[in-house]
């Protein structure tokens, strides 16, 4: 079937760009309009890719490329291009529909910001360079589109550069993935070296990566594969907010809570996932590049679930939260499950994007993020309350909403693996479930308790304008789970383009559902309406909670062995570059100074100094010819 | 290396005893203290010189020299003296690093100039005869027939100096009185 | 008879030498104008050594002298003016207070 969409492909991230360059160019001219420009151009973006999505699912499985020639050295060729598979679609889909609803969001939340124009023009810059880094047909390009979400999301971060908190978490959040993206980037110029033709695209990487017959055919050997696998792992760590570089994404809240949903939630931090999704042929080549994949995801998985547990901020518990499922879906892929690992990226970018702009909408009414200071204030909020318990209960894992479906994907595929990790898991799932109840009563259900508020002003519903985007995220919390249940794996099929065959697992199903009902029912029984008081409790286990407050002193160490260390290299190369370069630089030119200011002495306006200068030196060279025996003539 | 002999004739003694004299007349010059002992010092090398013109055959010279040397310069020096206040002692007591160059300096430029006399070989004149008969009758025919040009421009040159030294001099003084005194004082002077 | 000339020259190196050293140290301005007068002295004897002892002896050479001493005349002439006009404005003859050109 010809591909009608398809084609188009170019134009779904030059909406948003060409959004982007009206509002910064014209920004004086469209000030009052900026919200609909974002909001008009993301739309058009989404619906053009929901229509290749849809053309893509009807029929025409087969990879779309248009490769450009950008750069050519002698026999080395960079191109530009785009490509469309059923990954890159469905990427597409996710990213444009976020980036709608969440400019349609931003226009409520951001309404009285200064800078909204700026804004919308930072939104319009990030979906075009994540829909340019979904599309990019080779590895080259996705690095450069990689490094401008990087941009993006720093800029965005320090959106309120007022605040020294969000410039700080700015800088952290750049620094942070920096590391990992020196990783992405070695990996890249390794396969440049050893790829043949020194093709970077993808199709060719698959080629050469299909096996490792074929891998040693083109002189590549299973060790550099690691290698190289690694690397690029090392990029999507710290993009994707994995253990050890994980500690940037909740720092990263200090941004406007729109920017939170899309940015470090449902699209940038997936990013990283996408990456290893994409260059899986690499990876499936080396065992230990996947165990690492798996157990570094599945750390991270419980290790950030552990953490949110014990946090107090509204928004922190949702990145942790974030950090935690990202681990989730890492720990998929490691485990080789393609499918399961997008299909979480999937549904966890509705239903964390949803808790994320709930979780605005309740700050934007109460302003405040810490949850006992919200207590309960925000049950007053009708929609944004249900919408939330929704998207809560997605995240937990309850039948059947979407988060339910992509878990009991990854969990199954533990199961038959690897039982460590399918413990590990289910653990993660218990505590997610655990957290995500906690937050939702403690700041939409609390009544009793109050003394500590003395002014309890009316708290309103947020704008229909940030109301319908939870409402419709909501809808697609819900429902998102069932293109992929254990019962229909046609999705996987369509996906991999592997005939793949359903994985029903009975006992997977039953253990996951009890494991989120009963967190839920333990956040209820501590934190519901009766529940008891959460220091009663916490003192009995008061060094392990202050160890998971504190983030495991992830934070301090890192002060500790990586900042101190470099703060005193930068002290030491400080003292050497004053004192030793600027000292040699400054003799310079106190030599000059002193040599110049001898000559001022005898530039002293009287005659006979000259004469008498003029007279020495005409000796001077009289008795250096008669020294050199020249003669005088 | 160079030729250091020196023939020891009426002639050559007076030429010692004539450059003694000039030269002290000079290092005198250097070393007095008041202004008016170096003028004097100087106006006797001068005459000193005039001698040494007529040992060289040129009379007129020498009658000229001591006409506008030792008469005129000295005079109007000694006039620049006397118009103009001056510090009695000319040298500041202390060894000046200025000094020492100076003298380092002309020593070695003196050194220079022995050297290149002493190790040049001037051909000998052919005729040794004297000059002319009558000295200031053959520089007369000279002047005014092969210099007759030049001469008529120095003359020119000679009326263009003073009057500037006059202007120069002159000038100044009403300007400075016009600006400086008022009209009673001008009277009063 | 070439010693001699070589004697006269010396002489008028001798003197040109003691000329210039006076030039360069002498702080009176009087004194500098003589010492100039001085040096050209020490030329005026060499134009007159020449003229007797030169390669070809004639006398051009003390026609020259003469011219020079015409000249010396003139500028000693408005020397004195200059010194004179200086004193007026500057109220000193010392050379080394003199320092115009530095400006």
């Amino acid at each position: 079937m010809e591909s009608v969409y398809a084609q188009y492909v170019w134009a779904v991230p030059m909406v948003p760009l060409l959004a982007f360059l009206v509002l910064t160019l014209a920004r004086c001219v469209v000030k009052g309009s900026a919200a609909f420009i974002g909001v008009g151009s993301s739309l058009i973006a989404c619906v053009l890719s929901i229509l290749i999505l849809l053309e893509r699912l009807m029929a025409n499985t087969d990879v779309y490329t248009v490769n450009v020639e950008w750069l050519s050295f002698g026999t080395v060729h960079f191109e530009l291009g785009y490509e469309l598979t059923n990954l890159n679609a469905l990427m597409l889909v996710i990213v444009t529909v976020v980036s709608t609803l969440v400019n349609l969001y931003a226009k409520g939340y951001m309404a009285d910001d200064e800078r909204q124009t700026v804004f919308f023009a930072y939104i319009g810059l990030f979906t075009f360079s994540m829909l340019g880094l979904v599309i990019s047909p080779n590895l080259l390009q996705l690095y450069v589109f990689w490094e401008l979400v990087g941009v993006c999301s720093f800029l965005l971060i320090g959106f309120w550069y007022e605040r020294p908190a969000a410039r700080a978490a700015a800088k952290k959040a750049f620094i942070m993935t920096r590391i990992g993206d020196v990783g992405l980037l070695i990996a890249i110029l390794i396969l440049f070296w050893q790829m043949p033709n020194h093709a970077l695209d993808f199709q060719s990487i698959a080629q050469v990566f299909a096996s490792v017959d074929t891998m040693s055919q083109f002189g590549i050997s299973a060790g550099l594969a690691t290698w190289i696998a690694s690397l690029i792992f090392l990029g999507a760590i710290g993009k994707s907010g994995q253990f050890p570089l994980h500690t940037w994404l909740p720092d990263a809240m200090e941004g406007p809570t729109p920017i939170s949903a899309l940015i470090h939630a449902a699209t940038m931090v997936a990013a990283g996932v996408y990456l290893v999704a994409r260059t899986f042929d690499i990876f499936q080549v080396s065992q230990t590049a996947m165990f690492i994949v798996a157990s570094v995801g599945g750390f991270t998985a419980i290790f950030a679930a552990t953490i949110a547990v014990a946090q107090r901020d509204m928004k922190r518990i949702l990145a942790y939260s974030t950090v935690s499922q990202l681990g989730y879906m890492m720990l998929a892929l490691g485990l080789g499950a393609v499918t399961a690992g997008i299909f979480h990226l999937f549904t966890h970018a509705f239903f964390k994007a949803l808790l994320f702009l709930g979780a605005g909408s309740v700050i934007h009414a109460v302003h405040t993020q810490h949850i006992f200071k919200i207590n309960g204030r925000a049950r007053h909020m009708k929609i944004t309350a249900w919408t939330f318990a929704i998207g809560a209960l997605a995240l937990s894992g309850v039948p059947p909403l979407s988060g339910f479906w992509s878990k009991d994907a990854i969990l199954s595929v533990a199961w038959e693996s690897n039982k460590l990790l399918f413990v590990i898991g289910v653990v993660t799932a218990f505590l997610t479930a655990f957290y995500m109840s906690r937050l939702f009563f403690i700041v939409f259900t609390r009544t009793k308790r109050v003394h500590t508020e003395s002014v309890d002003s009316p708290i309103h519903e947020s704008p229909a304008v940030m109301t319908i985007p939870l409402v419709v995220l909501a809808i697609l919390a819900v429902v998102a789970g069932f293109v992929y249940t254990p019962f229909y794996s046609g999705f996987e099929t369509w996906l991999t383009g592997v005939a793949a065959s359903d994985h029903t697992n009975v006992i997977v199903i039953i253990v996951s559902t009890l494991v989120a009902l009963s967190g839920i029912g333990l956040g209820y029984f501590i934190y519901g309406p009766n529940g008891v008081r959460e220091d009663q409790w916490s003192s009995v286990i008061k060094p392990l909670y202050y160890l998971v407050e504190r983030k495991y002193y992830v934070d301090e160490l890192y002060k500790l062995f990586a900042v101190y260390p470099l703060k005193v290299l930068g002290k030491v190369l400080d003292v050497f570059d004053r004192y030793i370069i600027d000292g040699l630089v400054r003799y310079t030119a106190s030599c000059t100074v002193q040599f110049g200011k001898l000559f001022t002495r005898m530039q002293n306006g009287q005659l006979q100094s000259y004469g008498l200068l003029s007279v020495c030196g005409f000796s001077a060279l009289l008795l250096l010819l008669l020294l050199l025996g020249k003669g005088l003539w | 290396m160079f030729d250091l002999s020196f023939v020891w004739n009426g002639h050559s003694i007076l030429f010692l005893i004539l450059a003694v004299c000039v030269i002290s007349g000079a290092v005198f010059m250097l070393n007095f203290s008041k202004i008016i002992h170096m003028v004097v010092s100087l106006a006797f090398t001068f005459v000193g010189l005039a001698g040494v013109y007529v040992l060289l055959e040129a009379e007129f010279v020498a009658a000229v020299q001591i006409l506008v040397y030792a008469g005129a310069i000295s005079i109007l020096m000694i006039f620049g003296i006397m118009m103009t206040k001056h510090d009695e002692l000319e040298e500041s007591p202390r060894i000046q690093w200025k000094g020492v160059f100076a003298a380092l300096g002309c020593v070695a430029l003196f050194v220079a100039i022995f050297f290149a006399i002493r190790s040049t070989s001037f051909p000998t004149a052919p005729a040794t005869g004297p000059l002319a008969e009558d000295n200031t009758l053959e520089l007369g025919k000279q002047i005014f027939t092969a210099h007759v040009i030049p001469f008529e421009l120095l003359s020119v040159l000679l009326t263009v100096a003073f009057i500037g030294a006059i202007v120069v001099a002159k000038h100044e003084d009403a300007e400075e009185s016009e600006a400086v005194s008022s009209p009673s004082q001008k009277e009063a002077e | 008879m070439s010693s001699m000339l070589a004697s006269y020259l010396t002489l008028a190196a001798i003197l040109f030498c003691i000329g210039l050293y006076g030039v360069l140290t002498k702080r009176s301005a009087v004194i500098v104008l003589l010492s100039i007068e001085l040096m050209l002295n020490a030329v005026n004897l060499n134009l007159i050594a020449f003229s007797k002892y030169g390669v070809v002896p004639s006398l051009k050479g003390q026609v020259f002298s003469l011219f020079n001493i015409a000249i010396a005349a003139a500028e000693v002439a408005v020397g004195i003016a200059i010194l004179i006009a200086l004193y007026r404005n500057r109220g000193t003859t010392n050379v080394d207070e003199f320092n115009e050109l530095r400006n």
